[in-house]
């Protein structure tokens, strides 16, 4: 896909969703939970692959008491969120927020495999 | 090894006055209470002449961290910033050796120490100016190893400063978190593989160790990538030559019998595709040039002695996309509320 994303130009953090809007003024809402069953860390990235460990996942994200994360950027390619529960590791490049935002797969339908330890 | 502890702190007049009627060990105390607030002071100072700081790992030795250190510092040079590399691997210090110091000893004036310059202006902090004999192993435990990294970051003048490398020993042990937690404001790290199998685990697991640090990943960068060959032939003709596992490498001489062909030592496109993997960027690959261990050893950089060539382009290269990945002093513009 040769599709051009805008540049993320303002965040804000609602009660249970985030809203983004990018240059043109366009914007998007994710939810916590979205954003957080689409950890791209190499703990919570593997249980997406099969569909039984992406519900317990799911299930788990949505236990979750919800509250607003703290979000960071992380160089100028990703952003971070900290949460007080739950996963907090994963660099969330701007092309997988966009992916989120439009409501696409942002895994683009790949498994994560480990490396080999 | 002759030795103290700790081999740069100075203390007395600049030290503060403790009570007359304090006894020696409380005398002791304040003295070191009062050095640590100093130092904690001087390390937020740092924290802002200096507007950048990158650290330099690699989860296995021999990957080449020190060579690209080095390079990177001399390629940001080449641009005419202001560059300090600080040499944190305290059992195996070598930038000295590639930065033509070796020998240099470091200048201490008012409790501060003063780094050497090498190679373009570039400043170096290395525990190698601390020795007495290169041929002495600097045995120390652990905490008086995070003293001295301590004392690097808190007691050197370094100046204003646009960049500071900090190149590590191998792994994820001690001296990245004591740094990650003692320097303010790190821009983050960049991961230095080789193509092979055990250096890209390893690898994985830095990038893995950055999300505990809460230090971004700013990148990877392949060393020892391939091998280029330059020879000659008849104009026009076939060349082959037996490459590695037995494959057979063919390329086409130009009109004037000139040919390069690069042979992948140790495989070819790990580091891209364990970046791929993290989500974090790929800043560049950069060719196993034998030009390296000979500036190494003779104390002039490749970067040095050849900066038109191929090793100093892919350098610049991976230093640009480097500079891409750091955010600038104003922010990325994005509005957080």
């Amino acid at each position: 896909m040769t599709e051009e994303m805008p540049n993320l130009a303002r965040i804000e953090r609602r009660d249970v969703d985030v809203v983004l809007t990018y240059d043109g003024a366009a914007e998007f809402t994710v939810t916590y939970d979205d954003l957080r069953h689409a950890c791209p860390c190499a703990k919570c990235s593997p249980m997406r692959n099969e569909d039984e460990t992406s519900k317990t996942l799911r299930r788990q994200v949505e236990a979750l008491p919800k509250e607003k994360p703290q979000v960071r950027t992380v160089g100028n390619y990703a952003l971070g969120f900290e949460w007080t529960t739950g996963c907090s590791s994963g660099i969330y490049r701007f092309e997988r927020i966009w992916d989120l935002a439009n409501r696409r797969d942002p895994d683009n339908g790949r498994p994560y495999v480990h490396g080999a330890w | 090894m002759a030795m103290s502890d700790s081999p740069v702190t100075k203390h007395g007049a600049d030290a503060g006055e403790p009570p007359a009627d304090a006894s020696p060990q409380e005398q002791k105390q304040m003295e070191q209470a009062y050095a640590q607030m100093k130092r904690k002071m001087s390390i937020a100072e740092i924290g802002r002449k200096i507007k950048h700081k990158v650290m330099v790992l690699s989860g296995k030795g021999g990957v080449g961290k020190s060579t690209v250190s080095t390079g990177l510092a001399l390629a940001l040079a080449q641009q005419g910033l202001k560059v300090g590399i600080l040499d944190i691997d305290i059992t195996g210090p070598n930038v000295p050796k590639m930065m033509g110091l070796d020998g240099r000893r470091l200048h201490v004036e008012s409790g501060r120490i003063h780094p050497a310059q090498g190679h373009l202006g570039v400043k170096v902090i290395s525990m190698a100016f601390l020795l007495d004999n290169e041929d002495t192993p600097v045995v120390w435990r652990g905490p008086i190893k995070l003293g001295a990294i301590q004392q690097f970051i808190g007691d050197v003048e370094w100046g204003d400063l646009d960049y500071l490398i900090i190149d590590f020993p191998p792994g994820t042990s001690d001296e990245p978190l004591t740094v990650a937690q003692s320097l303010p404001d790190i821009d983050g790290m960049v991961i230095v593989t080789t193509p092979q199998d055990v250096a890209l685990l390893d690898s994985r697991k830095s990038i893995t160790f950055s999300e505990s640090l809460k230090v971004p990943v700013l990148g990877v960068v392949e060393n020892m990538s391939g091998y280029t060959i330059n020879g000659k032939a008849p104009a026009n003709s076939e060349v082959q030559i037996a490459g590695p596992a037995g494959k057979t490498l063919k390329t086409t001489s130009d009109a004037e019998g000139n040919f390069a062909i690069t042979i992948d030592i140790f495989k070819q496109g790990g580091g891209k595709s364990t970046a791929e993997e993290f989500g974090v960027p790929f800043l560049g690959a950069l060719p196993f040039d034998p030009g390296f261990v000979r500036g190494g050893d003779d104390g002039v950089h490749r970067i040095v002695s050849e900066p038109e060539g191929p090793s100093a382009i892919a350098f610049a290269a991976v230093v640009a996309a480097l500079q891409d990945q750091i955010v600038d002093s104003d922010g990325p513009g994005l509005e957080i509320i």
